[in-house]
């Protein structure tokens, strides 16, 4: 919406004017600023760059696991975790539990994708995997317990908080279409192995910022070059291939760039504050 | 740079509107007419109603949102902002002050076949952008046509809407959509991989409403709607639908005799009819498509469409003092009544008489309301159906 785009507190919809949009999406993705992403409101608070990314992939492993639990199709957990990635550039890890966040974004995106799940499920299913993560009790919650009500509260109030912090844009257009018809279009979609390796390149993007700094034809893109260099498929370079979905290289090379570290950095470790008050007192200790 | 935090945000839009009255009441929203104060605009805010929690944020308030921000067009409505108070969702929406269903009832008001065509035409000219974009209305009808002030008309109310693109919902969307009159043949018999062609069902509907200027499919419920339908257009066969008798709740009507839609639409010319029968076939395959629709020669074969500003509408300060001086009389009638009855002593008499203190008290509450201004025409109308008065 033009009128609420002007706060600033929405991630901006790019630089790129909704009428030049020429892929298939009707609205581009919301995109982040550089100030929004260099200067995060916990980096602003002292949690460190590489602990709030371990925290992000935490919650993105977190959606990507009780996705599973509840059913639910990749679609639905795609989108909550690009929710979740949009929300911290708006809310701190300190205001807002990453489990509750977990919670809220989880909750909508099942919403507005149409595959809506009940609270009790959603709250059971993140319970047990806190529990697992903690080495406690993973028996189900009974539905008049303090920590029922806590977890359920938390999560229908970052529902509403999600969505104000996002300006009411819950839309993501997600990539994983645009890339199997790329492949299509270049006549490589028999090859299965290669679509299945592009698709996983696009699942694990999720832990990585690049799908609240690029919009999808890019991410598509992007897991299409890395999925061709791993399967040594020979790919047209003079002009190079990605021309014609109107991605550019260095924006391609970037995101392969973000999926490099991710793989190389070491497995997350296991105890990771799950809580703003957890994150409190472990930034207290440092 | 200080980025605003999205709390002070929230409230700068909150501030940027004032709420002057309360318009109207929906099943899950209440509507305000308001302001926005820097450029004195009127705008109707929509304010969704939070449900016990039980659910968390209501889903139709979702889908409306994320509809109106993905479709822009000259013929839908305008969702201008969103914002938070108090943990309600509130809307802020274009202010339109009449609907179609208005001038439809409108006795004072005389269509002729280009007006008819205009709004044809601006119907299905929303509905092919929604359906370009991947969106189902699924509540087409007369009251969700709403008209602006010069003439033009929006379609509005996307609580149901939804999309439809996505193959792995495919099956599982819900058939209890769209309202009963104008809900199309395969969602009455239960199908739950339909498309966009349910709403071109309503919209033939609706072309029908606009030339008889009563409602052309009026079924008591699920049941009999079929019936209602049957015995307009004739009991399908397997032949004219494939596939029909395999969904979900097929169940075998009388077979009613196909008659031409010319025995019912006398004035209507050929093209009119020809469209008509388009938008209303059985078989959703064979059913136009919204872009079929407007490529029909109708739209091009004279008269030609009536521009939007000199269309008829209605003059809402004359309906008002009409309905005033409707409900005036109504009470009138019921004092006198009851003064009759007062005297009488068995209790049948003393029933019908508590029955008509009550018909009176709410008479009299509408009547209070409407000289207020409080409510518009369009509650009254509303109450006065659901209560029967």
């Amino acid at each position: 919406m033009s009128s609420s785009s002007s706060t600033s507190t929405r991630p901006r919809s790019g630089d790129t004017p909704r009428a030049r949009q020429t892929t298939l999406a009707a609205l581009p993705n919301a995109v982040v600023t550089r100030e929004q992403f260099t200067a995060t409101p916990s980096a602003k608070r002292g949690v460190s760059r590489s602990l709030e990314s371990q925290l992000r992939a935490l919650g993105c492993e977190f959606i990507q696991a009780a996705g599973i639990l509840l059913k639910l199709p990749q679609v639905t957990m795609a989108t909550a975790q690009v929710l979740l990635q949009r929300f911290y550039y708006v809310e701190s890890l300190l205001d807002v539990s990453l489990l509750d966040a977990v919670a809220g974004a989880l909750f909508t995106a099942a919403k507005v994708e149409e595959t809506p799940r009940r609270i009790p499920d959603v709250v059971n299913v993140l319970h047990y995997l806190r529990q697992r993560r903690r080495g406690g009790d993973t028996a189900p919650l009974d539905g008049f317990t303090q920590d029922y009500y806590d977890l359920r509260d938390g999560l229908l109030a970052t529902e509403s908080r999600l969505l104000v912090a996002l300006g009411f844009d819950v839309h993501v257009q997600l990539p994983y279409g645009l890339m199997v018809n790329y492949l299509q279009a270049m006549g490589l979609a028999g090859n299965h192995a290669l679509a299945q390796r592009a698709w996983n390149y696009l699942n694990d993007a999720l832990r990585t910022p690049v799908y609240v700094l690029y919009q999808p034809h890019v991410l598509a893109c992007a897991a299409v070059d890395l999925a061709t260099r791993h399967c040594r498929v020979p790919m047209p370079t003079s002009p190079p291939w990605w021309e014609v979905f109107e991605a550019e290289a260095d924006e391609i090379r970037a995101v392969c760039g973000w999926l490099g570290r991710l793989y190389a950095d070491p497995a997350l470790p296991a105890n990771l504050p799950l809580t703003s008050a957890e994150l409190a007192r472990h930034l207290a200790t440092l | 740079m200080d980025v605003e935090t999205p709390d002070t945000a929230n409230r700068r839009t909150e501030s940027r509107y004032r709420k002057d009255r309360r318009v109207g009441e929906g099943t899950y929203a209440v509507v305000y007419e308001a302001t926005e104060t820097a450029t004195g605009r009127r705008v109707a805010i929509k304010k969704i109603k939070v449900r016990q929690q039980k659910d968390g944020l209501d889903v139709s308030a979702l889908r409306e949102i994320k509809a109106l921000q993905e479709l822009r067009h000259p013929n839908v409505l305008e969702l201008m902002d969103v914002y938070a108070h108090k943990g309600n969702l509130n809307l802020v929406l274009e202010y339109l002050d009449s609907d179609l269903e208005q001038i439809v009832k409108d006795r004072s008001l005389v269509f002729t076949a280009a007006d008819i065509k205009s709004w044809m035409l601006m119907t299905l000219r929303g509905v092919e952008h929604c359906h370009r974009n991947w969106i189902l209305h699924r509540d087409l009808k007369p009251n969700n046509l709403l008209l602006a002030a010069n003439g033009q008309l929006k379609l509005a109310d996307f609580g149901l809407a939804r999309e439809h693109a996505d193959l792995n919902c495919a099956g599982r969307m819900t058939s209890q959509v769209v309202t009963l009159w104008y809900r199309a043949p395969e969602l009455l018999f239960g199908a739950r991989d339909y498309g966009p062609t349910v709403d071109i069902w309503s919209v033939g509907c609706i072309f029908a409403e606009l030339m008889l200027r009563t409602p052309y499919l009026p079924g008591d419920g699920e049941m009999q709607q079929l019936d209602v339908i049957f015995r307009a257009l004739g009991t399908p066969t397997e032949e004219d639908w494939p596939g029909m008798t395999k969904l979900p709740q097929y169940v075998q009507y009388r077979a009613y005799p196909k008659q031409p839609l010319r025995m019912l639409f006398k004035a209507a010319g050929q093209d009119a009819l020809d469209l008509l029968a388009g938008m209303l076939r059985f078989d959703p395959a064979k059913r136009f498509t919204a872009r079929e629709a407007l490529q029909h020669p109708y739209f091009q074969n004279s008269p030609r469409p009536t521009p939007h500003e000199r269309l008829p509408r209605i003059d809402a300060a004359k309906a008002r003092d009409e309905e005033i001086a409707g409900v005036k009389r109504k009470l009138d009638a019921l004092l006198g009544e009851d003064a009759m009855q007062l005297g009488g002593e068995s209790t049948a008499c003393q029933c019908l008489c508590s029955y008509h203190l009550l018909t009176f008290a709410y008479t009299a509450t509408r009547l209070a309301s409407l000289e207020d201004g409080a409510t518009t025409k369009r509650v009254a109308r509303r109450l006065s159906f659901s209560m029967g008065v």
